[in-house]
């Protein structure tokens, strides 16, 4: 569901930046009674930088971005760092509600917060709950948390994975329902809404028409064991232009469209992820297939990580990767059209291919150091090397003349992450 | 070849010699000695304490209390445990309480209220140094 931006528009990461010092490293979250509901609010941030050894493509971290490290700036500071907050109150033992709010970097290039979560939870035993509102679109193992830098060894999460699906909330209710056979806790979520690209530019939306998805966690002791099934209709803008200029050429044009245009296409999404962690090292891995009949195909993207504590500082390694069946079509046939057309097919099919040909192939290798250095604020350290798939961008943006497909890159990531 | 190729495997070397230690009292999970339960397992307390269930082996409902963060007894009882450092805790924690989904177990100022929270009622579940266990509760790790 990858989709390219629009043009960058520079301009410093003043929010975060200004928010730090002033707060410090406080102890606890503020918690208060309110005729008898306790509202409490804790928050969460990064402040991080990222330099690119390529200056014509940028890296972001998700898609929202509308610019990032290369080709925008070489130092950028707004692919990692956000700020969040969170307001939970308990109305009663069995309701509560959440609101959480993060201020990031948006696809204006502004840092207005957006409502990630806002939902009521009915808890009807201690092992079953439902909420409905805005909730968490659990496609990945770290999706209720992937904001929260602190709560993660790396820097972020593997862009090439967690890019294969960029909608993070659905608009609607989801369901946990969890069971103790004997030693081993499994935990049951469904989750079913809609997200209306509100994230996103108008000349780019995702739209998730609907979305419905099972997940089951199977946890004993320290290892943990994800399945995920979920099934989206999704309407995507990008390449309208192309697709409305095929239609100008009649039932075959047309059928081209139908075919590769995403217009209330169904996607289906299978992942599974597993984490050992006993204490002094860790690892885990996570798994996804994305299919759809469209331009889009299949994607598939996985990871393995894994890292060693000792005391304060924890080294970890990781690879990543996303890779794509890349398909072409024959295209509009010339042989029936007017000959003076022959130059506009032409160009058509090869804007076509050249969609079907762009998706993401690319993979990376990690290795950093997080160090826990004062209570409830880490600095981390990290560096990557990505090999973009021949003729790919892979999950670059803001491509410039003079860029090549297919060539290897570096990062170099400093981020501070902090918890209240 | 790119310059900033090259520093990051000289940082980690330098990691890699800089390896901690954790020093060891003698704490105790206790219940209230007019609990039903007798003993637990490791891997019980941590599945309490980390929030994976709020019910005893038995069924019987488990409320978990936590000393102060920052103190000795709390820092050694989850890495006995879970295996867990103070700050891989609340990194923990952290990352359950974003989801909306849970919250760690309530404080206490010290381990004298605590232990009188344990003899009030059979359902709590908290840890003490063993020089603080007395008639009124039972250890069960």
């Amino acid at each position: 569901m990858t989709s390219r931006r629009p043009a960058p528009l520079p301009r410093l990461t003043v929010l975060a930046l200004a928010v730090v010092p002033a707060m410090g490293y406080r102890a606890n979250a503020a918690e208060v009674d309110l005729y008898g509901a306790t509202v409490s609010l804790n928050g969460f941030g990064t402040l991080g930088v990222v330099h690119s050894s390529n200056d014509k493509a940028d890296f972001t971290a998700t898609e929202f971005e509308p610019n990032g490290a290369g080709s925008s700036r070489s130092w950028s500071a707004s692919v990692d760092s956000l700020i969040g907050a969170q307001l939970a109150a308990t109305l009663t033992p069995k309701l509560s509600a959440v609101v959480q709010l993060i201020a990031q970097q948006n696809y204006d290039d502004t840092y207005w917060p957006h409502v990630e979560w806002a939902n009521i939870k009915y808890q009807v035993t201690p092992d079953f709950d439902l909420r409905a509102g805005r909730v968490v679109m659990p496609t990945f193992l770290a999706s209720d948390s992937r904001n929260v830098g602190y709560g993660h060894p790396w820097v972020r999460q593997p862009t090439e994975l967690y890019s294969l699906n960029p909608i993070t909330t659905l608009d609607g209710a989801d369901t946990a329902y969890r069971l103790h056979p004997g030693p081993v806790t499994n935990t049951l979520q469904a989750a079913y809404g809609r997200n209306l690209s509100f994230r996103f530019p108008a000349e780019n939306t995702v739209d998730a028409r609907y979305a419905w998805g099972v997940f089951d966690s199977v946890e004993y002791g320290a290892a943990l064991l994800r399945l995920g099934y979920l099934d989206s209709t999704i309407r995507l803008n990008s390449g309208a232009a192309l697709f409305n200029a095929l239609r100008q050429f009649g039932p075959q044009g047309s059928a081209i469209a139908a075919n590769y245009q995403v217009v209330d296409k169904p996607i289906t999404i299978e992942t599974l992820g597993a984490s050992y962690d006993p204490g002094h090292w860790f690892a885990m891995g996570e798994w996804l297939r994305s299919r759809s009949e469209s331009f889009l195909g299949v994607s598939t993207g996985w990871y393995i990580g894994g890292g060693y504590r000792m005391g304060a500082f924890t080294p970890f390694l990781m690879h990543s990767q996303v890779t794509e069946r890349i398909s072409s079509s024959p295209g509009l046939s010339a042989s029936s059209l007017p000959a003076d057309l022959a130059p506009a097919v032409a160009a058509l099919n090869a804007g076509l291919n050249a969609l079907l040909a762009s998706r993401p192939i690319q993979f990376s290798s990690t290795v950093g150091v997080r160090w826990d250095f004062i209570k409830d604020v880490d600095l981390k350290l990290q560096w990557d090397r990505l090999d973009l798939g021949a003729g790919s961008a892979g999950t670059l943006s803001n491509v410039q003349p003079g860029f090549q497909p297919g060539s290897r890159l570096y990062l170099l990531s400093a981020a501070v992450d902090f918890v209240f | 070849m790119n310059p900033i190729g090259r520093p990051a495997w000289v940082l980690i070397a330098l990691m890699l010699s800089l390896a901690g230690g954790v020093a060891n009292a003698d704490v105790v999970a206790v219940v209230s000695a007019k609990s039903p339960i007798v003993a637990l397992s490791k891997s019980q307390l941590a599945d309490i304490f980390l929030g994976k269930t709020d019910r005893f082996p038995d069924g019987s409902q488990a409320v978990a209390i936590d000393q102060a963060e920052g103190s000795a007894a709390r820092d050694e009882f989850y890495d006995k445990v879970a295996g867990k450092s103070a700050a891989q805790i609340k990194a923990f924690w952290s990352k359950i309480i974003f989801t909306g989904r849970g919250q760690p177990p309530p404080t206490v100022a010290n381990a004298t209220e605590l232990r009188n929270r344990i003899r009030a009622n059979p359902s709590v579940i908290g840890y003490l140094d063993r020089g603080m266990v007395d008639d009124s509760v039972r250890v069960v790790f």
